[in-house]
């Protein structure tokens, strides 16, 4: 590519880079000790370029949502997100690159179990609702979808006594330049 | 694990501590309620709390020489045994030292949980004495990490730790715990554990992809399977066998997966890949259909991607980690499962099929392209290699080092029974062997157990020597002193223009006066006449045995397929 003033510094291999569009990715994670040096490191190490970032912290800490911006890198993408979603943190990875920041919501939601299981089940059968993971007294949630869809399973899910959660969009990086997702670019895990 | 060992563990889990205890019995209760009979560790200043109580505990303590030897025991307890191996070091240098062998189990899928001291919460992150981000510097290298900044959370950590260590695809986990925590006292109840994550099976595959692969395995005029250690780790050997039969298609193992196929059995091809069988690569090269179990296809399975198995019409590759998939080969039908349940569910949509022209295809390559090696005089490691394995009794366990010495271990490999060949396959990590030998002997101290490496391999962890004497566990190591570092030297002279570059020992010791020296039986051999009675003698002892064979120092691995071809161009033994 053409040196600019403003790449003209840079390694010749993020110098190139720099001009190649790049994916939107939610990484729905337990808010442990080290999860984001995880995370970043795993796009690091396999010579994905983090762009941005954006994380979002649930009221009582337990929850964290993370927007990444991830440039192109030598591997196929999709080993990104799979290699993401092996993390004992992570419970959801979700490309979002196909989806409008601005008009795209997401939330994770943790629920303590109490009285009938199958009432818990049947209040989270609901579109863009997905159980990603079960703990022996409470259930993760991810929701994801249009602000008023995400704003009424939230209102039904808040009836439910929940643990943490976390909602939000990646305003911060609507701006970027995206490109098609894939047939695998999305990727939730199923909890067992 | 079977239904009177768990009941066994449940029923440790469920008996009430006494009185308030500090983190460090804590932190030894819940292993022992995990099972731990054997922990391979060394002291130092950051973990003698748990020092001070693991003398009056049930577990068996091996004290190593170096921690990186506590890693590789561990590895090889586990790989031997199948349980969770455990090693134990204090903070700084003494954790950083165990960083190659948990890479090593790691990147083999073997579970190991590694337990670190750290120096005291509130002196972390301001350079103390001993101090290392042991976190941060295994991080690439375990499934997972914990510091634990509370003793009532170590009950729960260690439990999560194990679970994470031992399930899906298992891999290495490392516990870091500051000696204030291992000093805390607390309350005898352990805190209710609300937040340990379970284990996240991959949702079961659809029955449609498995009935997609039955049919194109069904349909294959010349079906190959390559089975890697995934099938040890399944106990899927017995249905591969069966559905190999079945379908009658030629099995081809890995490096890891040597063992996990009976070598002579009439289907088996023996070792895939960059020093491969020459039949074997080119029945890949050739097959129709081309099945891939519980094994990764890296590059040294591979060799040039472009060029792997191109006459498939139809790849299916099974891999219990779905991040395996697609990774290097793209498989056509992509099944994240665990191997003997999808073994055995591709064998019931499967009709028994003959395919007797690609067999006698196969055989002609067999004969055309046999294991060769010079016969000019001198003591050759192919020769050491079939005297030994004819001493061999079928549960011998032999832990091949790395280097030349682990494929003319593995190629040579005449085994059939599943986990009794071991070897550094993904890291490849010199000096792996002996103290591997040492925990597989450990994990059963009745079975025999083999070293068998190189003299440069050898020198990078002897110390351990001591460990195996002072802990009477009787391992055998066969030296094959070349005197190179001689897969270096192989590559040089074939791919490197012949220039030999910093890989001659001039200084080696004498290995029988170092055996000597570490209290162990020691033999030399130096030809044909003498190795049956010195393997024999070192069988006879009652303790470790040493075995050096000089063996031709210009000894090398063919077939080998060179750098950037494909399988199908391998290159023979040429004439000396």
């Amino acid at each position: 590519m053409t040196s600019s003033p403003l790449n003209r510094h840079l390694p010749a291999s993020l110098a190139s880079e720099s001009s190649r569009p790049a994916r939107l990715v939610l990484v729905q994670a337990e808010d442990r000790s080290g999860v984001l040096q995880r995370v970043t490191n795993c796009l690091a190490r396999r010579g994905f370029r983090l762009l941005s970032c954006t994380i979002c912290q649930g009221p009582t800490s337990g929850l964290l949502s993370i927007w990444l911006r991830v440039g192109t890198g030598p591997q196929p993408y999709d080993q990104v997100t799979k290699q993401l979603a092996k993390l004992i943190d992570v419970v959801s990875v979700e490309d979002l690159t196909e989806q409008d920041p601005l008009q795209w919501v997401t939330a994770l939601v943790e629920i303590r179990k109490v009285g009938d299981a199958r009432d818990l089940e049947l209040a989270l059968d609901r579109p863009g609702v997905q159980v990603v993971r079960r703990l022996e007294s409470s259930v993760l949630a991810a929701v994801s979808g249009p602000p008023e869809e995400v704003g009424e399973s939230m209102r039904r899910l808040r009836q439910l006594p929940l643990v943490d959660w976390v909602v939000g969009r990646p305003l911060a990086l609507a701006q970027h330049k995206t490109v098609p997702a894939t047939a695998n670019s999305k990727q939730t895990m199923s909890g067992s | 694990m079977c239904a009177t060992a768990l009941m066994e563990l449940e029923d440790r889990r469920s008996k009430p501590a006494l009185g308030r205890r500090c983190g460090a019995e804590v932190l030894l209760q819940a292993l022992v309620a995990e099972g731990v009979e054997v922990i391979f560790g060394l002291p130092g200043g950051a973990n003698l709390p748990i020092y001070q109580h693991l003398a009056s505990s049930s577990i068996r303590h091996i004290l190593v020489r170096h921690e990186q030897g506590a890693a590789h025991m561990a590895d090889g307890y586990a790989r031997a045994s199948g349980r969770v191996g455990v090693c134990l070091a204090t903070s700084g240098p003494g954790a950083l030292n165990l960083v190659t062998g948990l890479a090593t189990a790691h990147f083999d899928s073997v579970p190991v949980v590694a337990i670190t001291g750290q120096v005291a919460t509130a002196t972390i992150g301001t350079d103390a004495f001993q101090e290392s981000d042991v976190i941060g510097a295994t991080m690439s290298v375990t499934k997972h990490s914990y510091q634990v900044h509370d003793a009532r959370d170590l009950d729960a950590v260690v439990r999560e730790a194990f679970q994470v260590a031992s399930t899906g695809r298992p891999g290495a986990v490392l516990i870091d715990v500051p000696k204030d925590v291992q000093q805390q006292m607390v309350d005898s109840d352990p805190a209710e554990i609300t937040r340990l994550r379970p284990h996240r099976e991959p949702p079961p595959p659809c029955p449609q992809l498995l009935d997609r692969a039955a049919e194109w395995l069904a349909g294959a005029r010349r079906p190959v399977i390559l089975a890697g250690r995934g099938v040890a780790i399944s106990r899927a050997e017995a249905a591969l066998l069966k559905f190999a039969e079945q379908i009658d298609a030629p099995v081809g193992t890995t490096l890891l997966g040597t063992g996990v196929f009976p070598a002579n059995h009439p289907l088996a091809l023996g070792l895939v890949g960059f020093m491969g069988t020459g039949y074997c690569n080119l029945a890949v090269s050739n097959c129709d259909c081309l099945l891939m179990v519980g094994m990764r296809a890296d590059d040294r399975v591979t060799c040039r991607l472009d060029e792997f198995a191109p006459h498939a019409r139809h790849i299916v590759h099974v891999n219990i980690d779905p991040a395996e998939l697609g990774k290097t080969v793209s498989a056509d039908c992509q099944i994240a499962a665990d191997a003997d349940w999808t073994i055995r569910a591709l064998a019931q949509r499967t009709q028994p099929r003959r395919h007797p022209r690609w067999r006698d295809q196969v055989r002609a390559w067999r004969e055309r392209h046999p294991l060769r090696y010079p016969r000019n005089g001198q003591l050759q490691p192919q020769e050491v290699m079939a005297a030994f394995y004819a001493l061999r009794q079928p549960s011998d366990i032999v832990v091949a080092d790395v280097g030349l010495n682990q494929i003319w271990a593995a190629t040579g490999w005449t085994g059939d029974q599943a986990g009794t060949f071991l070897n550094s396959g993904g890291a490849g990590t010199m000096g792996f062997a002996l103290p591997a030998a040492i925990g597989a002997q450990a994990a059963d101290p009745k079975r025999r157990v083999w070293a068998v490496c190189g003299e440069g391999g050898f020198v990078m962890t002897l110390q351990e020597l001591a460990t195996a004497v002072e802990a009477g566990l009787p391992v055998k190591v066969v030296i094959l002193n070349n005197g190179h570092l001689g897969m270096v030297r192989q590559f040089q002279d074939d791919f490197y223009g012949g220039v030999r570059s910093a890989i001659t020992h001039t200084v080696i010791p004498d290995f029988q006066l170092l055996g000597s020296a570490f209290g162990c039986f020691s033999a030399k051999v130096t030809s044909r006449a003498e190795l049956a009675g010195a393997l024999r003698s070192a069988l006879e002892h009652p303790g470790p045995a040493l075995v050096e064979c000089r063996i031709d120092p210009e000894a090398g691995v063919y077939p080998i397929v060179p750098f950037g071809k494909g399988l199908a161009d391998f290159v023979e033994c040429p004439a000396r």
